[in-house]
């Protein structure tokens, strides 16, 4: 038998509910879209992606929402092939040398 | 075709440098498209439906609703159905409406990550979300209900969807007195997306 | 031109609106769609959903194929929670898939 994982969540003790809705930074609303039409595509399908961010086990709540779907994303984008780890990291760093010299 | 997108557009509009995660995200983006897997403007499109299109949906679907027995009466046999009727395409999503009345209050949830009728209401608030809303509203609805100024009086039931596989809710509020007369745009406008979750109630 | 429906048919289904189930109490590992709070509790079929391609089998790149039916099912606050403190009639309702699910 195997343990409740970091996601199952409900029913357990918990605190205050932050009732406001903080709403999206721009590039939250970018990667929402991107998930988005994937899955529509059925480039990735919703259930790996949830699959994915659920295997980050106790990393579940380390991150935040936008960081954990970014995450799951990118382990299922890589599982199909879609690009490799080593190509993600240069694209990586190409993004933020460009963000530097902006 | 312009095979070089503005990178210009990448920015973020958001302050300070990118997070690891923003970073992450928009190289995924940029493979994607170089790849001619997807397009920029697909997910620019998509960012612009969230933001001006499906937000609108819900309340125009509730506020129909009202105004029409009969209409109400499909969305409550069949959301998807009844919305695809109604002119709304909920694509992917399996609409199911459930009904507030003078003895059932519902509110919905996604305990195990964050399903919610994205075609019909938009994103779902940061709330909706948390770890708190998601571990507290199936054990103790009308405490968390109260948080947001809901008090569900006891011999109204209080029933709990927890959208964990298929399926996708939405609450159909009960028509506020005080509303005889109004047309659709205004009942509208006083149906606000948490009272279609289910935490708060339309008030005139 | 038939319009799209949120359910779909489901023939060859072994639970009717109204019958007493118990989710199973088992705990695999892997992606699961029914949350533990629900193991082990006992409800009654809300409504038949239809058949749906397994998402625990989705969750891996398989197709999920054969489809198992997906039922809503309605559990009684009290049966749930030790101390409840709300009202006799206050539920909570899932979709549970048929796999996970025996005669109570």
């Amino acid at each position: 038998m195997s343990e409740k994982q970091p996601h199952d969540m409900g029913g357990d003790p918990g605190g205050a509910i932050d009732t406001v809705d903080h709403g999206m930074k721009f590039w939250e609303k970018q990667a929402n879209a991107l998930r988005n039409t994937l899955s529509r595509r059925q480039i990735v399908r919703l259930d790996e992606l949830r699959r994915a961010a659920e295997d980050l086990g106790s990393r579940y709540y380390e991150l935040e929402y936008f960081e954990r779907t970014t995450e799951a994303l990118r382990t299922v984008l890589i599982e199909r092939g879609y690009f490799s780890e080593a190509e993600l990291r240069a694209k990586m760093a190409e993004v933020r040398r460009r963000d530097e010299s902006a | 075709m312009n095979h070089h997108h503005d990178h210009s557009q990448d920015r973020s509009f958001d302050e300070g440098p990118a997070s690891e995660y923003e970073i992450m995200s928009r190289a995924m983006q940029e493979l994607l498209i170089e790849r001619g897997i997807i397009t920029a403007e697909e997910v620019r499109r998509r960012m612009e439906q969230f933001d001006a299109d499906f937000p609108y949906r819900g309340p125009r679907v509730i506020a129909h609703a009202w105004g029409d027995p009969a209409f109400k009466a499909r969305l409550l046999a069949d959301g998807k159905r009844a919305c695809a009727e109604f002119g709304i395409d909920l694509e992917a999503e399996r609409l199911i409406a459930v009904e507030n009345t003078p003895d059932v209050h519902n509110v919905i949830v996604c305990t195990l990550c964050s399903c919610y009728p994205r075609a019909l209401l938009g994103m779902p608030p940061t709330w909706y979300k948390s770890e708190n809303y998601r571990r507290r509203v199936v054990r103790e609805p009308r405490a968390v209900l109260a948080e947001f100024g809901t008090i569900v009086p006891e011999h109204v039931a209080v029933r709990v969807h927890d959208s964990n596989a298929d399926m996708r809710y939405v609450v159909v509020p009960m028509r506020p007195a005080g509303t005889d007369g109004w047309s659709e745009a205004e009942l509208a406008r006083i149906i606000t997306r948490d009272s279609l979750v289910g935490v708060t109630l339309p008030k005139v | 031109m038939s319009l799209p429906s949120a359910y779909t048919e489901a023939p060859a289904r072994r639970f009717n609106v109204g019958d007493r189930v118990a989710v199973k109490a088992a705990n695999p590992p892997g992606h699961r769609r029914t949350p533990h709070y629900i193991r082990g509790k006992r409800g009654v079929i809300e409504r038949v959903c239809g058949v749906f391609p397994n998402p625990e089998e989705l969750a891996y790149g398989f197709n999920g194929e054969p489809k198992r039916v997906l039922y809503r099912v309605r559990f009684q606050q009290r049966d749930l929670w030790a101390n409840y403190s709300g009202s006799e009639r206050d539920a909570v309702e899932l979709e549970i898939y048929e796999h996970w699910l025996e005669p109570a």
